[in-house]
């Protein structure tokens, strides 16, 4: 458990379909930047370290950003984790201000591609997404998800709208987050007569690609805010590679560390309040929080219909990618652990979770092949 | 376009893999020997019927293949071959296809 490391603010920038003329990854970048150093109430020249993850930032790399941000450093590091690289720079910059490496750490990520650009980068993913799936017109991640959702409705007796109740609960959340990209409420009905984009995944089931940011400050808890409680991190496991895509997809690396997660945390499922479930797709919100133990006999369906459809846990409170937005999957993840922070400072404003203590957070990406290969989770705690 | 989907096989253990592996996940070693799979059964299909940016996209499908004594492959799909059938593939390029024996 970090003792002397905390979250103490964070801040992202607008979310956008598609990015206006003079804005551009690194202009995102520093929106978020900027937000966040007046929530954590931090001045510029204080930041010590920074981790920055983008799709988008090349050729520049973290100097460039560095350099552009005005900010001289003695921590840096650049992440290419996708959907972890947020849970991964956050236990970097952790262990990075308990070990006096450095303090305040900035963590930030970004990404305004554009729908074309976009495309680009998912069809030269990696090398066996360039040379074995673009040339058949795989789609993207939506072609390989599409498949993966087949194996688990076939697997766990799954149908159409028990996804749909992931959607409708998370639109549900996006209404009360004045940043999502989609806010308006949307209906089962809805939901099933949406257009197939890849079977059997419809226009609801993917993540619409926006243009932002989001960044986090670290430090020492006393330097959080006066009157703001700091957040800290009870356990964090990440997982790279854990089957070597031998397996069916279903599980995550996730299911690599789960017990021991929480035996570090010395929590258990049923003591968290809000839970940010990286949601690059229904079915792996499904898969990681059957992961992390959180499904009572790993009945996805009963889950998905009751705890879900019925609002019983608050899972994905800012509207979670499919509603608010994917700025990329880096700071997608990002986003998350913003929330739960957001939660557990009890600063949520509509959407607050009253009382909320304890949170969970993963982070699910880079699909090697047939599925995602990273994958990560912590426990947060508000510290009182 | 050439008959099977060339694979590398690990000559130490046997291990087939697709997409080409450094080291062995199994024994680790970096020994290889080019070997193809002719065949496989279709596990689970898609339809890819949008894509970001594209206008004019015609619906592609694709599998999930599982290959006998290979690994599971994502190929193209040329006929209406569904989940359970038996078909043949083949490789365009460095693309794997597949279609119903009896249509190949």
């Amino acid at each position: 458990m970090s003792m002397n490391a905390a979250i103490i603010g964070v801040g992202q920038s607008a979310y956008m379909r598609r990015p206006q003329s003079g804005q551009s990854t690194h202009t995102f970048l520093r929106d978020a930047v900027v937000a966040a150093l007046q929530d954590a109430e931090v001045d510029a020249s204080d930041i010590q370290g920074m981790a920055v993850t983008s799709f988008s930032i090349a050729p520049d790399t973290a100097i460039d950003l560095a350099w552009r941000l005005g900010l001289s450093l003695r921590w840096l590091l650049q992440d290419t984790n996708g959907g972890s690289s947020a849970m991964n720079m956050l236990g970097h910059a952790l262990r990075g201000v308990e070990t006096g490496a450095a303090s305040p750490i900035l963590v930030v990520a970004g990404d305004a591609t554009g729908l074309g650009g976009y495309a680009k980068i998912a069809a030269n993913y990696n090398i066996a997404t360039r040379e074995h799936l673009a040339p058949l017109g795989h789609g993207g991640p939506n072609g390989v998800y599409s498949l993966v959702t087949t194996r688990q409705m076939n697997k766990y007796g799954l149908t159409k709208s028990d996804y749909g109740h992931i959607a409708i609960a998370q639109r549900a959340w996006a209404a009360k987050n004045p940043f999502a990209v989609y806010r308006t409420p949307l209906t089962m009905e809805e939901y099933l007569a949406a257009p197939m984009v890849a079977d059997p995944l419809t226009r609801y089931d993917c993540v619409p690609v926006v243009a932002g940011a989001q960044a986090l400050i670290i430090a020492h808890p006393d330097r959080c805010p006066r009157g703001r409680a700091p957040v800290r991190v009870r356990a964090i496991r990440n997982s790279f590679n854990y089957d070597n895509q031998e397996g069916d997809g279903l599980q995550t690396g996730i299911s690599t560390f789960a017990d021991e997660l929480w035996q570090a945390a010395d929590a258990r499922p049923a003591e968290i309040d809000v839970a940010s479930i990286y949601d690059d797709y229904p079915a792996m919100v499904l898969a990681q929080l059957n992961d992390l133990g959180m499904i009572p006999d790993h009945d996805l369906a009963a889950y998905a219909r009751r705890e879900i459809g019925e609002r019983r846990v608050p899972i994905n409170t800012w509207g979670g990618m499919m509603s608010a937005g994917q700025p990329g999957g880096p700071a997608g993840g990002l986003n998350g652990i913003s929330e739960a922070v957001l939660q557990l400072q009890h600063r949520a404003g509509e959407r607050q979770v009253k009382g909320a203590r304890r949170a969970v957070t993963t982070g699910y990406g880079m699909t090697l092949y047939r599925y995602g290969g990273t994958a990560a989770a912590a426990i947060m705690e508000r510290m009182e | 376009m050439s008959d099977g989907i060339g694979i590398w096989r690990c000559r130490a253990c046997g291990i087939g893999y697709f997409p080409e592996r450094l080291l062995c996940s199994r024994c680790h070693t970096h020994d290889f020997v080019a070997d193809r799979v002719t065949e496989g059964v279709v596990e689970e299909i898609t339809v890819i019927r949008h894509v970001l940016g594209q206008t004019d996209w015609q619906p592609r499908r694709l599998a999930n293949v599982r290959t006998v004594n290979g690994p599971r492959i994502t190929v193209g799909l040329r006929d209406e071959s569904g989940p359970g059938t038996v078909i043949a593939l083949f490789q365009e390029g460095t693309a794997p296809f597949g279609a119903a024996k009896s249509a190949s």
